[in-house]
C-alpha cells in the first residue's frame, strides 16, 4: 500500500513553505505567489477580491494540475504598493467582511432560535420529531 | 456596500438564508468550505470479529462510516489522530464504538445505527498528551445522530435472520469531507443567484417556449422580473445569493455556517502571515508591512493552528523569491501537464468561477469511498 496519506491534500508537511513569492522578472510591479495545500476555496475568494481593488492591473489565479495541491496566484499592481502588500491588504479586507458576517448570522440565529426550540421543524428524516439534539442540550455556541 | 445576511428559514437540519452585496466568488467559496471543510467525527477503521450477515466485510465497513455521528464542537472536542501523540488511538483522538448484533427469533431482525454503542474509554498508559479535549464535549458526542429519540428513524445497516450474527469494533476519527466525504456535515448546499437570468450566466436549451420550459425558481420572488426587451446589461454582477444548507444531523446548521466563516477567515490569515514571514526579507520592499498587518487571530477560535513568529516553521531565512523556478526564466514550462484539460491550465481572470463552480469534490481523492 504506497497511496500518500490523504491529508497530504490539505496539511502542510513538516518543514514545508505555505507559500513561494517570485517576482517578475519581465513585468514590473508583479508578482507570482505560489500557495501550497490550499484550493479554489482559498484562490478564487482572494482573486475576487484582488480584482475589486483600484491598484490592481491584473489579478489571476490557476490550479496547474487538479491532483497537486496548490495554486498560484499572478498579480501586477500599478505601482503604488507591491503586490505582497496589495495580496495582504486582500486578504485583512476579506477577513474583515467575513468577521462582519459572522456576526451578522450569529444576531440572526438568535433571533430564529426560539423557532427551532417549538414544535416547528422537521428532523433529519421528515418524521417532524420532537426535539432532542440541538434544541435540548448545549449548544456549540455554549462551548 | 457591506455584506449582509437574511436568515429566512432555520430548522433543525437545515438553515436556508439570503446573502448580499458580496462577490460570487466570495459566496462560492463559503459554499465550498460549508461542504467539505467542516471538521466531524465518522468511523473510520473497523475490525470485524464476526459477519455471518448475507452483506460481505466490506459492504458493511462501509456502510458504518456513512453513518451521522454527533460531532457537535468538534474542533475542541477531539484532535485529529495524525496530530495526537499516542501511538495507535486514544480518547483524545478517537471514539470506540462496538456493534454486537445477534438474531435468535423467526423475524429478520434489523441492525440499525442505534445499536451502535460508545465504549467510555478509561485512561491508560499509551495515550497523548493531555488536554482539555474531554471536557468540551456534549454528552452524545459521538453517538450516532439520533440516537434514544423514539420519533427518529435510525439508519439502517443490514438485516440479519436466525442464527446470523454482527459484531464488530469500531473507531471513529476527526476528519473533514476534502479527504472524504463522509466526513461532510452538509448532505446538500444549494446556492443559487439570478433566478431569471438576467446576467446570462447560463442558456436556457429550449423546444419552444423557454419561459413554459424553464419555470422560476421560488427565489424569483425576492427579485423584479426583467421588463419587456429590457436591454443586456455587460456590467451587472451577480449581488444577492440564495443559500440552503442541508446538514445530515451531526452538525448543526448554524454551526457549520459560523464555522464555515471562521475556517475561511483562519485560512485567510495564515496566507497573510506566511506572506508576510516569506517576504520580510530585506531583499524586498515588504520590511515596511506595517505591524497591524499581522493579524493576530483572536483566542481558540481558529481551527487551525495558526504559526507565530517564535516557532514560526515559515520564518526560515532561505527566502521564497528565488527557486523553485529554476531561474525564474520560464515559469510556465510546467504548464498543462500532460492529462488536464486545458481549462484547468487557463488563468480564471476575468471570469466568474466556472472551473470551481464544479465544487469541494474536485480531488479525485474525495472520492475513495
Amino acid at each position: 500500500m504506497n497511496a500518500p496519506a490523504r491529508h497530504e491534500l490539505y496539511v502542510l508537511e513538516e518543514g514545508e513553505k505555505p507559500v513561494e513569492i517570485t517576482d517578475d522578472t519581465k513585468i514590473p510591479n508583479a508578482a507570482t505567489i505560489k500557495v501550497v495545500k490550499q484550493d479554489h476555496t482559498l484562490a478564487n475568494m482572494v482573486r475576487g477580491e484582488l480584482l475589486r481593488m483600484n491598484n490592481v492591473l491584473f489579478a489571476g489565479y490557476k490550479v496547474p494540475h487538479p491532483l497537486h495541491p496548490y495554486f498560484l496566484i499572478k498579480l501586477q499592481t500599478d505601482g503604488s504598493e507591491t503586490p505582497v502588500k496589495v495580496l495582504s491588504q486582500a486578504c485583512t479586507k476579506l477577513i474583515g467582511d467575513l468577521s462582519s458576517l459572522e456576526q451578522k448570522f450569529q444576531r440572526e440565529f438568535s433571533f430564529k432560535d426560539a423557532r427551532v426550540d417549538g414544535p416547528a421543524g422537521d428532523d433529519p428524516y421528515g418524521t417532524g420529531a420532537g426535539g432532542q439534539a440541538w434544541a435540548a442540550g448545549r449548544d456549540y455556541l455554549d462551548f | 456596500m457591506e455584506p449582509s445576511v437574511q436568515v429566512r428559514d432555520l430548522k433543525r437540519d437545515r438553515v436556508n438564508f439570503v446573502l448580499e452585496n458580496v462577490d460570487l466568488s466570495f459566496a462560492n467559496s463559503l459554499r465550498r468550505v460549508m461542504m467539505a471543510e467542516i471538521p466531524t467525527v465518522a468511523i473510520d477503521i473497523v475490525e470485524v470479529e464476526m459477519n455471518t450477515t448475507v452483506l460481505p466485510d466490506e459492504f458493511i465497513v462501509h456502510r458504518l462510516g456513512m453513518i451521522p455521528l454527533n460531532s457537535m464542537n468538534c474542533d475542541e472536542a477531539l484532535r485529529y489522530n495524525r496530530d495526537c501523540t499516542c501511538s495507535v488511538s486514544c480518547r483524545y483522538c478517537a471514539i470506540q464504538l462496538v456493534l454486537r448484533v445477534s438474531c435468535n427469533d423467526n423475524e429478520t431482525l434489523h441492525v440499525t445505527s442505534d445499536h451502535l454503542e460508545v465504549v467510555a474509554q478509561t485512561s491508560y498508559d499509551d495515550e497523548g498528551e493531555v488536554g482539555d479535549e474531554l471536557s468540551k464535549r456534549s454528552e452524545e458526542f459521538g453517538h450516532p445522530v439520533g440516537k434514544g429519540n423514539p420519533n427518529h428513524q435510525p439508519v439502517l445497516i443490514c438485516k440479519i435472520r436466525k442464527g446470523q450474527e454482527l459484531r464488530v469494533k469500531c473507531t471513529a476519527k476527526k476528519g473533514i469531507a476534502k479527504e472524504h466525504a463522509k466526513w461532510s456535515a452538509c448532505s446538500a448546499v444549494s446556492f443559487e443567484y439570478d433566478p431569471y437570468n438576467k446576467l446570462r450566466h447560463t442558456s436556457h436549451w429550449f423546444e419552444v417556449d423557454e419561459r413554459a420550459e424553464w419555470p422560476l425558481s421560488d427565489n424569483a420572488k425576492e427579485e423584479e422580473p426583467p421588463r419587456e426587451n429590457e436591454g443586456f446589461d455587460y456590467n451587472a454582477v451577480p449581488k444577492r445569493f440564495y443559500f440552503e444548507v442541508e446538514t445530515v444531523g451531526s452538525v448543526s446548521p448554524q454551526e457549520v455556517v459560523l464555522k464555515g466563516l471562521r475556517e475561511l477567515q483562519a485560512k485567510l490569515a495564515n496566507l497573510i502571515l506566511a506572506v508576510q514571514s516569506t517576504s520580510d526579507m530585506p531583499s524586498i520592499e515588504g520590511a515596511d508591512v506595517p505591524a497591524q498587518m499581522a493579524m493576530q487571530p483572536p483566542g481558540p477560535a481558529w481551527g487551525a493552528p495558526v504559526a507565530t513568529s517564535p516557532n514560526n516553521p515559515y520564518a526560515s531565512p532561505s527566502g521564497g523569491q528565488t527557486g523553485a523556478w529554476g531561474g525564474g526564466s520560464d515559469q510556465w514550462s510546467g504548464r498543462g501537464s500532460g492529462t488536464s484539460p486545458s481549462s484547468n491550465t487557463g488563468w480564471n481572470s476575468t471570469s466568474p468561477s466556472w472551473d470551481s463552480g464544479s465544487g469541494a469534490w474536485g480531488g479525485a481523492s474525495s472520492w475513495n469511498i
